[in-house]
């Protein structure tokens, strides 16, 4: 069997590049996923649409992201349950506030609407929050959240309604290299030709990686996260914090979603989870959101960021390998970049360049001249 | 002046009406008196298929045979007197109470055959006089007879053949049946029987019984509790159980009263059910004029007291005539042997011979068919594990591809290269012990022999298995209607790998047929329409439908979601992956975590 492209990595990013190649005519595609669709990270994140981010890069390329999302149950043909609720980001930190106030600087200078809100503007608006201890908060109204398995599953739907094959339960065990070029790949359902492959494996992005002899240079760390028993629709933003270490969203069908990050995770896939996370988040969630002292936990699971050394993606085509493609190393926020890269991949490979997003500065190569935090990760 | 006749025989159950049939065959002139409304005896209360071979009526209801035998009695010449009491038989006579006329009178007979079959034992416990409480026969007669349901949540006492029918046709006539309770450690009656009634959910309780009935005017509950070795019930293993009615069905003894008035020598056997008459291998008694058949010489079953009223009447005729009835009489001795040859007949072997009746044992298959099949073929499968008097399997096979082997009592065989699955054989058995399978490409196909209210083609079901458990989901593939014996066929498309699970299904209620996933409102069509678009994943469904994502966790729908992906893609349900189980189990507020955390730390 021959597909001119095989794409690794069922989740939105290898979905959202099929959807995109099928969309400029490119339909010899297939997806190879070893367990199901939206079953790594994708299946398991947050669900967040940010565009306040500290790197001008990051910002542009998550407003060329919302602007698909906007248009998604339109062209891709799925309600993805998307409502554009706004980001409310709160900072406990004087250093950090600083930072804030120069990063909506920059974010306004490309366009983004952003406020800046002081603690007390916070009450006004939102009673129902705690603010002690709040230095300052800004919102972006056109940030927001989807559902990110009918999101990849509507990308999926679409790539399949073009002819793009998709190829679950099956695993990708090698890469089959000859005079420095990919010719396929072996895999629990036998081998298939290719002449372009692209490594959107998520957490499992270095294993890959290595079948083709390049390193890359991500790992994947355990973040839990776990959804309540749903209550009236009232709080339509996702509340967002660095410093104070969380995140929280009401879904559309009244569900509470919240997470953190812990430092102390090791390296390495882990998809059970901890009461020690029930604990600190339930301690400091009522704290901020008393409303929440009542309500019951329902559901605890956890996915993996696949973390690069700067929290940023890796993009682009290797330099070793001439047909072999990545985005990988999304650290926890490829979920709301998806269609932004999906779209720039899917140019490289049929264009040979990207025609709306400059991407170079997410190049795997970036790392040898040195490394610049993206500060706005939980 | 006092009536006479030259053949009198008492009671027109099984035993009696063939002792009479016999009789009359040489031209004898033969009264049968019976206190019941309708010949028959126990016949007509009997809505199931009788076992046996299919010369005795086997695979035909019993009151259908009570019926059948009672006309061909009354084209023999016989007469009946129904409502008609022996009230006693004296020195001087035979004395009968016309109930309806209110008149008692005597007759003289030059012979008699007493069919006077058994009476209902029963134990005593705690309140046991509450109005609630009943004997297996009352309630058969009321229910089946009378068409009066006498409660609707019944405990049975008792699992011997009678508890397990009885308890089958209470799930028939719609009523619930909380449980059997069976002190000793094992099912008395036939396994098939039981299995009928465990696969809709009846559960058996072995070393159980009954020590109290609650309720002041009349039976709202039963306690029953555990047995030791001596069946003395074990303090602290009381349970309680909300029943409006208890039916006791805890054996049988023969009713002798009118069999020791004709100066019959009555012993006590156990074996044959308690005293007894003593009778000979004709069966006679020890007076000579005097014949027993059915219950009354032993506690057995309907096809055994045709056979011994049949001799006991050719011996009658055969005497009143002078002819020699010695072939009749022969044929109708080796059918009885070939009957009590199984280990169901051990007792009553053994019994006999106290009365120097010999009756051998023996010479039929034990060992149960291993083979199941060529994968893909219809074909039947035979659920029969016991040697058991019993062949319809056998002589309805229209292709000659299954045999009992030995002689009735053997365990049957399919021959599956000559079996066609065409299903004669499971409307046939008695036991409802014989189902149809079939593997196909996406599912399976199971016929199920079924006596209740037929499901509509295409309709969901819920899936049993042999235990009354739910396995999953299924739909009706076809119902094959038997108009004669009332033993249908349902076939079910079921998950593949279920072919030996699944033994019965129940209907969805119209609430069910809506929803599968109860928290979160997904309905059955959503599933399928979303399986039909490739979502064939459980943890694709749960992400696209918010299938279990609710507060049970998936408890309630993972399994039926399990079922439909199944019967969709042809993947069996142990080769699919049942998702994840995420904590919580139960959902858990902030504050209880809070709480905890708090009392811990000081």
């Amino acid at each position: 069997m021959k597909y001119k492209v095989c794409i690794i990595g069922g989740g939105v990013i290898g979905t959202a590049i099929a959807y995109f190649l099928g969309k400029m005519g490119e339909t010899s595609v297939a997806i190879f996923e070893k367990r199901y669709l939206s079953s790594g990270a994708t299946g398991r994140c947050g669900g967040g649409i940010r565009q306040q981010w500290s790197t001008e890069a990051n910002v542009k390329l998550a407003m060329r992201s919302v602007e698909f999302f906007k248009k998604f149950k339109e062209e891709v043909g799925m309600d993805i349950e998307y409502k554009q609720g706004g980001y409310l980001l709160l900072s406990y930190s004087e250093e950090e506030a600083e930072q804030f106030e120069k990063n909506v600087k920059m974010q306004r200078e490309q366009g983004l609407e952003v406020e800046i809100l002081s603690p007390k503007m916070v009450k006004e608006r939102y009673p129902y929050i705690n603010t002690d201890g709040v230095v300052l908060a800004t919102f972006c109204p056109t940030d927001g959240h989807a559902n990110p398995h009918k999101t990849t599953f509507g990308y999926a739907k679409a790539a399949e309604s073009k002819g793009i094959n998709i190829y679950t339960h099956t695993e990708v065990n090698g890469i089959d290299i000859e005079n420095g070029k990919i010719k396929g790949i072996q895999t629990s359902r036998g081998y298939f030709e290719c002449d372009v492959l692209v490594n959107a494996a998520g957490a499992w992005s270095k294993e890959i990686g290595k079948m083709a002899g390049i390193d890359f240079p991500t790992e994947s760390y355990r973040h839990q996260i776990f959804v309540t028993e749903p209550l009236k629709y009232f709080f339509p933003f996702m509340a967002i914090s660095f410093s104070g270490n969380f995140y929280i969203r009401q879904a559309l069908h009244g569900q509470f979603i919240m997470g953190q990050g812990d430092k102390d995770e090791k390296p390495g896939i882990n998809e059970n989870v901890t009461f020690k996370f029930e604990k600190e988040m339930a301690k400091k969630m009522v704290k901020i959101f008393p409303f929440l002292n009542n309500l019951r936990i329902l559901r605890h699971w956890s996915g993996e960021y696949n973390m690069s050394p700067d929290a940023q993606p890796i993009l682009g085509k290797s330099s070793e390998i001439e047909n072999f493609y990545y985005a990988i190393g999304f650290s926890g926020h490829g979920f709301m970049l998806a269609p932004a890269v999906g779209e720039a991949i899917a140019e490289m490979i049929v264009f040979g360049k990207t025609l709306h997003s400059d991407i170079s500065y997410l190049d795997k190569e970036r790392f040898k001249k040195g490394i610049i935090q993206e500060k706005n990760v939980v | 002046m006092v009536k006479k006749v030259q053949a009198l025989v008492i009671g027109a159950g099984p035993a009696g009406l063939c002792g009479a049939i016999a009789i009359a065959e040489s031209g004898v002139d033969v009264l049968v008196v019976d206190e019941g409304i309708k010949p028959g005896g126990q016949l007509p209360k009997q809505t199931h298929k009788f076992f046996g071979h299919e010369g005795f009526f086997a695979s035909t209801r019993g009151f259908e045979i009570g019926e059948i035998l009672y006309q061909k009695a009354i084209d023999l010449g016989v007469k009946f007197q129904m409502k008609t009491t022996v009230s006693g038989i004296y020195e001087d006579g035979i004395v009968v109470y016309e109930r309806d006329n209110e008149k008692a009178y005597d007759i003289n007979a030059d012979f008699l055959l007493i069919a006077t079959g058994a009476s209902e034992r029963f134990i005593s416990f705690k309140k046991n006089f509450l109005p609630g409480v009943y004997g297996a026969g009352a309630v058969q007669t009321l229910m089946n007879q009378y068409r009066v349901l006498p409660g609707q949540d019944f405990l049975i006492v008792g699992a011997g053949n009678i508890g397990l029918i009885v308890a089958y046709q209470l799930l028939q006539a719609g009523a619930n049946v909380k449980a059997i309770v069976e002190a000793s450690d094992k099912v008395g009656g036939y396994l098939v029987h039981a299995n009928k009634v465990k696969r809709m959910g009846v559960p058996i309780l072995l070393k159980h019984t009954i020590v109290e009935a609650i309720g002041e005017e009349k039976v709202r509950g039963a306690v029953i509790s555990e047995v030791d070795e001596r069946f003395k019930p074990i303090k602290g293993t009381e349970k309680e159980l909300v029943v409006d009615t208890i039916c006791l069905a805890v054996g049988l003894q023969p009713s002798v009263e009118l069999a020791a008035q004709a100066g019959a020598k009555i012993e006590y056997i156990p074996e044959l059910g308690g005293y007894v008459p003593f009778r000979d291998e004709n069966m006679k008694t020890s007076v000579d004029n005097v014949y027993i058949a059915g219950d009354l010489a032993s506690i057995e079953e309907a096809s055994t007291a045709m056979i011994e009223g049949y001799i006991a009447g050719y011996n009658i005729a055969q005497k009143i005539t002078g002819k020699d009835l010695s072939e009749k009489i022969n044929k109708m001795k080796k059918e009885l042997e070939e009957f009590r040859k199984g280990p169901f007949s051990t007792k009553v072997r053994n019994g006999l011979k106290k009365f120097g009746v010999n009756f051998p044992e023996g010479g039929f298959r034990t060992e149960k068919q291993e083979n199941t099949g060529p994968t893909g073929k219809l074909r039947v499968k035979i659920e029969c594990p016991q040697n058991i008097p019993c062949n319809p399997c056998e002589t309805s096979c229209p292709t000659g591809a299954i045999s009992v082997g030995g002689n009735i009592n053997g365990i049957p065989h399919v021959d599956y290269e000559k079996c066609i699955g065409c299903g004669v054989c499971v409307m046939k058995c008695p036991g409802l012990a014989i189902f149809l399978i079939q593997e196909q490409e996406k599912y399976s196909i199971i016929g199920i022999p079924y006596e209740f209210e037929l499901p509509e083609i295409n309709e969901k079901v819920l899936l049993q298995n042999k235990n009354g458990e739910i396995v999953g989901e299924g739909e009706v593939e076809k119902v094959v209607r038997n108009n004669r014996g009332k033993t249908h066929i349902v076939f079910l498309k079921i998950p593949k790998g279920l072919e030996n699970e699944v033994r019965h299904f129940s209907k969805i209620s119209l609430e069910d047929e809506e929803i599968v996933c109860r928290c979160e409102e997904v309905t059955r069509s959503k599933i399928e329409e979303a399986i039909d678009n490739g979502f064939t994943d459980f943890e694709e469904l749960r992400r696209y439908l918010r299938i279990s994502m609710g507060p049970c966790g998936g408890r309630v729908c993972r399994l039926q979601t399990l079922s439909i992906i199944s019967m969709k893609t042809g993947i069996p349900i142990s080769e699919l992956e049942p998702g994840r189980f995420r904590p919580p189990t139960i959902p858990i507020p902030f504050k209880a975590i809070i709480k905890g955390d708090e009392e811990n730390e000081i």
